[in-house]
């Protein structure tokens, strides 16, 4: 018993010195990354960034290394910072010589952002589908929840605690209906009622397929979606933005991004973008001309310029991450919201 | 001698049982209280919605009410073997010494594993009527890290108070310190996973540890 007393004792300080003397350097000796801030211009056909120096000034340039001031900087990115032109009067009457207007450049905006952490994580097992169609202008959220099960959906009344077996058969008649096949691999919703409009959730069912659920005035829409031939989806990101152009983002199994666009649920690829959901963050600011994507991966930062209108890639960017880190044992990770143990 | 042994260490933990019984149990009925509470004021809907998209379990306020408990289960067994100096009279009784600890820690854990079994039974059960099985399930996974801090605080609690000489006892501390922070990394209910399996496995194993310390008593290590 001492023997073995004294290995663990040693295993246990072995594990506590891996664990934290690389944490503690690591946390006095590693700076934050300064990459700066990137946009695809459609002014200059180039990016543009923002970086803060090491004086705390911030400086606006383009990837030529020309400098601008603050006021020229918003004039390079007219349908990014519209608003702010539209207060000062600037805003122009065409962009890339499209003529555009404000309320235009508002809808088509948005910001997509993903992150490792978002996907790994212990499924939350519940889920809240909302009325789509109410009548109403303002969303209102469920009296109940939703599980899927090997064998269909279950709906949930949250105030008796109780499956609604009625709800739950309609439900899961309809997608047995329109082909789904149970268990469900993947589903991907936005269940808020602090958002515009309502899409319900897209489901990947377990022979790969790619169905659309919500529910309109009570009962249940699925459209069975059709995948162009060989696309092997791995993961649905929901969008539901303002401009109601795209339904989803979507990846395949080599990591290629895709756009479900509407109306016509057509998948269309995302040229020369990869981006792979569960190790990779990704963020898109979307403009009504072009998006800039920028895929946060291990050993660079990549940004892609693409157009908003056929995705075809109009630039690429990359900043390549040199962050010297020792190497240690660690439980948790801003990658995903488990404890286990790690080397790395 | 062994129900003698048990005999001895019911004696000494019998009043504080009693009071862990009603502070672990009592902080569990309380947050009981709290979540039919808050079904009954803001409705069933909202408090799943607030469970499933924000990951609440309700139950943050007894976080470390169980690890509480051991260390103090720990205090109240060993803090006057070592104070009065019983240990040696403990450890000359004819039967082996490793015998001797490991009755001592075996009550120790078997009536916190009783303690936290009723807790945890508590819990499933007051929450099991207003709640989807998921959600309660969040509530105890959320809660099983929390009694396992308690088990482990209270073999590591052993382990320093056994322990004879103080530059060495500060050192127990620290670790133990270090290793009880494990069981509360969790950012989001069922995040440990298969991991708990593993850290109940190396709770146990810290049982070895208090022999080390006896070890070094037998062999007369003081300040």
């Amino acid at each position: 018993m001492t023997r073995f007393a004294k290995l663990f004792f040693w295993f246990l300080v072995l594990v506590l010195l891996l664990w934290q003397l690389p944490w503690a350097v690591n946390y006095l000796l590693v700076q934050s990354r300064n990459t700066p801030f990137t946009l695809y211009s459609e002014v200059l056909d180039d990016f543009v960034m923002i970086r803060h120096t090491s004086d705390k000034e911030v400086e606006y340039r383009d990837r030529a290394g020309n400098e601008y001031t603050r006021r020229a900087f918003d004039s390079l990115l007219p349908l990014f910072y519209a608003r702010q032109l539209t207060a000062d009067g600037r805003f122009p009457d065409s962009v890339a010589g499209r003529p555009v207007t404000l309320r235009e450049a508002q809808i088509a905006s948005f910001i997509f952002r993903s992150a490792p952490k978002d996907l790994n994580r212990p499924a939350p097992g519940l889920h809240f589908l909302l009325e789509s169609m109410s009548g109403r202008v303002d969303l209102a959220m469920p009296s109940d929840a939703f599980r899927l099960t090997g064998r269909g959906i279950e709906f949930i009344d949250m105030a008796a605690n109780r499956i609604d077996t009625a709800k739950s058969g309609r439900f899961t008649r309809m997608l047995l209906r329109k082909g789904c096949r149970f268990p469900v691999r993947e589903l991907s919703g936005n269940p808020s009622a602090r958002k515009e409009y309502d899409e319900g959730y897209l489901l990947l069912d377990a022979d790969g397929g790619l169905f659309h659920l919500k529910m309109m005035q009570g009962r249940p829409y699925v459209r069975a979606v059709e995948l162009p031939e060989g696309l092997r989806l791995r993961h649905l990101f929901l969008t539901e933005f303002r401009s109601r152009r795209t339904l989803a983002f979507l990846t395949d199994e080599s990591h290629r991004l895709h756009v479900l666009t509407m109306p016509g649920y057509g998948i269309r690829r995302v040229e020369g973008v990869t981006f792979d959901p569960e190790r990779e963050s990704m963020t898109i600011v979307g403009t009504l001309l072009d998006w800039t994507v920028c895929v946060d991966g291990a050993s660079a930062e990549r940004y892609y310029a693409v157009s908003a209108d056929d995705f075809s890639l109009l630039d690429t960017l990359s900043y390549p991450l040199s962050e010297r880190r020792i190497p240690g044992l660690s439980f948790t990770s801003s990658s995903d919201r488990y404890v286990k143990p790690r080397f790395r | 001698m062994w129900k003698a042994l048990l005999y001895k260490e019911w004696i000494k933990t019998r009043w504080y049982l009693l009071l862990a019984l009603l502070v672990t149990l009592g902080f569990a009925g309380y947050a009981l209280l709290k979540l039919h509470r808050a079904v009954a004021l803001m409705g069933a809907g909202h408090i799943w919605e607030v469970m499933v998209t924000r990951q609440a379990v309700f139950i943050d306020q007894m976080q470390y009410v169980p690890l509480l408990a051991g260390l103090a289960l720990a205090a109240v067994q060993y803090l006057p073997e070592m104070h009065r100096k019983c240990l040696k009279l403990t450890l000359h009784l004819p039967v082996p010494a490793l015998a001797t600890l490991g009755v001592m820690l075996a009550f120790g854990v078997a009536v916190l594993a009783v303690l936290f079994g009723l807790g945890i039974a508590l819990l499933a059960a007051g929450a099991r009527p207003v709640l989807a099985p998921e959600l309660v399930g969040n509530i105890l996974h959320a809660a099983l890290p929390w009694y396992l801090a308690g088990v482990a605080g209270y073999l590591l609690g052993a382990w320093t108070i056994l322990e004879p000489t103080w530059k060495r006892r500060i050192l127990c501390l620290l670790m133990s310190v270090l290793l009880l922070r494990l069981f509360f990394l969790a950012p989001v209910p069922r995040a440990y996973g298969g991991f708990l399996a593993v850290l109940a496995l190396l709770s146990l194993c810290a049982a070895s540890l208090s022999w080390l310390s006896v070890v070094r008593f037998m062999a007369g290590r003081q300040d």
